[in-house]
């Protein structure tokens, strides 16, 4: 085990983030928010048809329109765009399309609404392809194919279909069970919804292009334009300094970012491509829709023996990211096999949002281990407890795991025992309902790098290439940096977010940018404390190793009141430079993981459908808490997407006409103040040995347990089941009107 | 007086959009929080050869502006595009997401759902306006305080529908203030912290 946690000095208090002076005064310069000098406008024309070889398009008119300075398509920019598909060729614009909202053209001209007009002047003649918006319908023989060898997604490596797991021995676990229990379970396509609609700005120099992205990795965005584009590294730049929230679907770059170089290169001019709030909807992806099938063994006590799982994820016309479902992870299972087909078909893409493979396994998994209970007649509470993750797939122990502390201090919290009763039981047309359900996500360290600049007054800037989604990355970089190098928050400046000047960062996805990053600037940190205690060593008539720094001050470990400031130190000797490109190892017969336990209470007007979440409870295991202020706004955040998961989102798609419906704020009814309770957050604090200062992550997990927490809740105060999300009113009242 | 109103604004955020949908997002989402008072006459000064540019006056955070805009930009595209207030956003650009939030006349309305021309004459307050000097406002300073921003693309719009409810109820309750901001969306999910700022500051200031 790696050493104790010693005091600190500022991991684990609250602190206000380093950028929100610029963020509440409205300074804050997000990517669309930039203008360059000689800035055209663009916009994106999509297919309206879900399937169909594009037989001509006429771009005349529009490029007449006065103001019109380019127009682009698949005939004359056919840039392939590899990170967007991993099944089939996918450019940035396609022919054939293959949904509605498949891009056909883009148009850049001197303001947005000449644009706008622009894209009704492109004439396109489609010709019509069978099509299929079901992902059971699209894998039957005779579905039209979307990708050329069929619709089940098989892509390279990670991108393989079926997606197989197995450990233990199925069939013995089965055999070994008193009850055997099947069912399935469904979830919708969500969207992403960030605030800030996707917006890029391109612009070329001498062979060299910028890119002002909205996106989570500046990195792996130069990496994948520099590889589409043929362009060395050197010749791509990639800017995201504020960013307005992607949970996932603004990783990498993206075809838009694409869009813009193309248009920026044929105008000669900057680009600013703005998406419409529907084009963020349809034109990028949401979270995958699933069919899962569940068969779970059990013991009388409620002990799980076996678990299989059989689904279909709902990948849309592309294949973005893996389609896996992964909401077994928090129970100890000692036999299983889960079989996941990831499916092509022509509605919207699906790939990675908040936690990707979780929210709709955890629905559906710790939906049906709640039933399972029930039919036993086993609380759930020690249903959850009972089956709780004690090791990884059956074998590997974790690196920390206090799942069930969260377990006994949520349910504690908020009374569980004294207020869980028979499901439906409360009196009268509003019931009321408590329940429960377990999360977490992966936590592992991995590949990262940082600069840290001592100046000659003894600040220092620190230099990362992490994008700050509103995780608060930034800051928590600041934070880590200022404890492991003894310098205060106030006198460190960050710059953060441009390939041209921060060095290598993973990309703000995952729940990885502490885990990955944090630990090169405690590396950087380092190595810039061991040149100033070589600096201070002659001055302070010590040796090296015998000096310390804190609070800006260099002092002896052995007589601290013997200090210098660290300005005096450092004042003639330039700049100097810390650094560290860092890949801590992680031990393979180890597995990290957070982990969290939610808690809700619920009163269901079953007259009206309506429910109110009457009291939210938290609980989780992130290790060490670096930021308590972020960390806790974090959770709570992820919390309210799950409740518009459970209750009302879904992206509807016409039967008939295959278009998207509902792409929009007000129909996809994302939650507002009104619906959102007071969410009570725990933080069980334990030191993880393989976390900067032993935190773990905390990004991802909140979401993972609220939609199933929500359900089981609804369950205990309804009695009724719900398999299907949304758990919209219409569905409530129907089921508890039977 | 006010059917007439309404009917006004529906037609020309109809006319606005294309989409009737903005205009009945904003009163499903904030029924009777976000009003328009926008049906009032203006005469801008028409310019340009089509006719469809005017020159008009903005007065905004107590500054006059002399600015010419087509008859079909909006407020919230003049307020960043001519004008260099980028604090205001643009979430949605249909009346649903409240990030255009700023102050008219002491009320707050969707920047993105009123044409600039409409604004003569009228007082605009946005968040750059908040602040004097290098003090902040102290519902600024609760935001801090609180961790009200996470991304923070909403929070300029918070921000102004929390200072407009304070002007009006420098005392709320939390019910009081959750539905002061209930035409504000937070993706991030902040709204907890974005609700205790306000109270917070509604605290401070007594």
């Amino acid at each position: 085990m790696a050493q104790a946690p010693k005091e600190y000095s500022i991991v684990g208090k609250q602190t206000p983030r380093i950028d929100a002076y610029e963020r509440v005064t409205g300074q804050a310069q997000y990517t669309g928010d930039l203008q360059l000098p000689g800035m055209l406008y663009a916009r994106v024309l999509r297919s309206n048809v879900p399937h169909a070889k594009i037989i001509s398009i006429d771009t005349s008119k529009a490029e007449k329109l006065p103001g019109v300075k380019a127009v682009i398509h698949h005939e004359n920019a056919k840039v392939p765009w590899s990170s967007g598909g991993h099944t089939h060729r996918r450019y940035i614009f396609n022919n054939p399309v293959r949904y509605v909202g498949d891009p056909v053209a883009a148009v850049a001209a001197t303001d947005r609404h000449i644009a706008e007009d622009a894209l009704k002047l492109i004439d396109v003649k489609y010709e019509k392809i069978p099509h299929v918006l079901d992902a059971n319908e699209a894998l039957k023989p005779d579905a039209p194919k979307i990708a050329p060898n069929g619709n089940l997604s098989v892509g390279k490596g990670a991108f393989s279909a079926p997606i197989e797991e197995s450990w233990g021995d199925i069939e013995q676990g089965f055999k070994d069970a008193d009850r055997v229990f099947e069912d399935t379970y469904i979830t919708k396509h969500v969207n992403n919804a960030q605030l800030e609609r996707r917006v890029s700005i391109a612009k070329w120099d001498a062979g060299k292009l910028t890119v002002y992205a909205s996106t989570q990795g500046v990195s792996n965005a130069r990496t994948d334009i520099a590889k589409d584009f043929a362009l060395p590294l050197s010749k791509v730049r990639v800017v995201c300094k504020y960013m307005g929230g992607g949970f996932g679907n603004k990783n990498q770059a993206q075809d838009y970012d694409y869009m813009a170089a193309m248009l920026a290169k044929v105008a000669a001019q900057p680009v600013k491509l703005e998406f419409t709030r529907e084009d963020d909807y349809i034109g990028m992806h949401g979270r995958w829709a699933s069919e899962q099938h569940y068969k779970v063994g059990v013991k009388n006590d409620g002990t799980i023996t076996a678990v299989s799982l059989d689904a279909v994820t709902n990948m849309g016309a592309y294949r973005k990211q893996s389609g896996n479902l992964s909401g077994t992870d928090f129970y100890n299972i000692p036999n299983f096999k889960k079989v996941i087909k990831p499916v092509h078909t022509n509605t919207v893409v699906a790939a990675n949002y908040r936690a990707p493979a979780y929210p709709q396994s955890v629905f559906g998994f710790a939906s049906f281990l709640d039933q399972v209970a029930f039919e036993l007649g086993v609380n759930p509470l020690d249903m959850f407890m009972r089956n709780r993750a004690q090791k990884s797939k059956g074998k590997l122990p974790f690196t920390s795991n206090y799942l069930e502390q969260c377990i006994l201090e949520g349910s504690k919290r908020i009374g569980f025992s004294e207020k869980w009763h028979k499901p439906g039981a409360t009196a009268g047309p509003v019931k009321h309902g408590i329940g429960m359900a377990l999360g977490g996500y992966p936590f592992r360290p991995g590949l990262g790098a940082a600069t840290i600049r001592v100046n000659p007054d003894g600040t220092a800037h620190v230099l990362v290439g992490v994008t700050d989604i509103g995780t608060g990355a930034k800051s928590t970089m600041a934070i880590i940096a200022s404890e492991a190098l003894g310098i205060p928050l106030n006198q460190i400046q960050l710059t953060n977010g441009d390939t041209d000047v921060t060095p290598y960062s993973v990309g703000e996805s995952g729940s990885r940018t502490t885990a990955f990053t944090g630990p090169a600037v405690v590396a950087a940190a380092e190595d810039v404390r061991k040149q100033i205690f070589a600096l201070a060593s002659a001055p302070m008539k010590s040796k090296p190793e015998e000096l310390d720094l804190r609070d800006g001050q260099v002092f002896r470990k052995a007589d601290s009141a013997q200090r210098i400031a660290l300005g005096q130190i450092v004042k003639d000797s330039g700049d100097l430079i810390g650094r560290a490109t860092t890949n801590p190892n992680f031990p393979k017969e180890m597995d990290g993981k957070c982990f969290s336990a939610h808690f809700a209470e619920v009163e269901v007007d079953t007259w009206t459908g309506h429910v109110r979440i009457t009291r939210y409870v938290a609980a989780h295991d992130s290790g060490t808490i670096l930021n308590r202020l972020t960390a806790e706004s974090q959770i709570k955040g992820g919390v309210v997407q799950g409740i518009g998961m459970a209750f009302s989102e879904e992206l509807l798609i016409d039967k008939v006409t295959a278009i998207p419906i509902n792409p929009n704020y007000r129909d996809a009814k994302v939650p507002t103040h009104l619906e959102t309770p007071e969410v009570e957050v725990i933080f069980v604090e334990h030191y993880d040995p393989y976390g900067v200062f032993g935190g773990k992550v905390v990004g991802e997990p909140p979401i993972t347990a609220a939609v199933a927490t929500i359900a089981n809740a609804i369950f205990n105060a309804t009695g009724k089941r719900f398999k299907e999300l949304p758990i919209t009113p219409d569905k409530i009242v129907r089921a508890v009107q039977v | 007086m006010e059917d007439e109103k309404k009917g006004t604004r529906l037609s020309r955020r109809s006319f606005l959009k294309g989409i009737g949908g903005g205009a009945i997002g904003t009163a499903v989402i904030s029924t009777g929080l976000v009003k328009s008072d926008s049906a009032e006459g203006y005469s801008p000064e028409t310019s340009g050869a089509g006719g469809n540019r005017a020159t008009i006056t903005l007065k905004v955070n107590g500054k006059a502006y002399r600015v010419e805009v087509e008859h079909r930009s909006t407020l919230a595209e003049v307020l960043r595009d001519e004008l260099g207030l980028t604090g205001t956003k643009i979430g949605c650009d249909r009346g649903e997401c409240g990030a255009c939030t700023v102050i008219i006349n002491g009320r707050n309305m969707y920047a993105c759902s009123q044409l600039a021309v409409w604004m003569q004459g009228k007082d605009i307050l946005t968040v750059e306006g908040l602040a004097k000097g290098d003090k902040l406002d102290p519902l600024q300073e609760a935001f801090i305080e609180h961790d009200g921003p996470q991304c923070g693309f909403c929070t300029s719009g918070q921000i102004m529908s929390g200072k407009a409810l304070l002007m009006k109820n420098p005392k709320p309750n939390e019910a009081q203030a959750r539905r002061g901001l209930s035409g504000n969306l937070c993706r991030c999910g902040n709204y907890n912290r974005e609700v205790a700022a306000v109270l917070a500051a509604a605290a401070k200031s007594s």
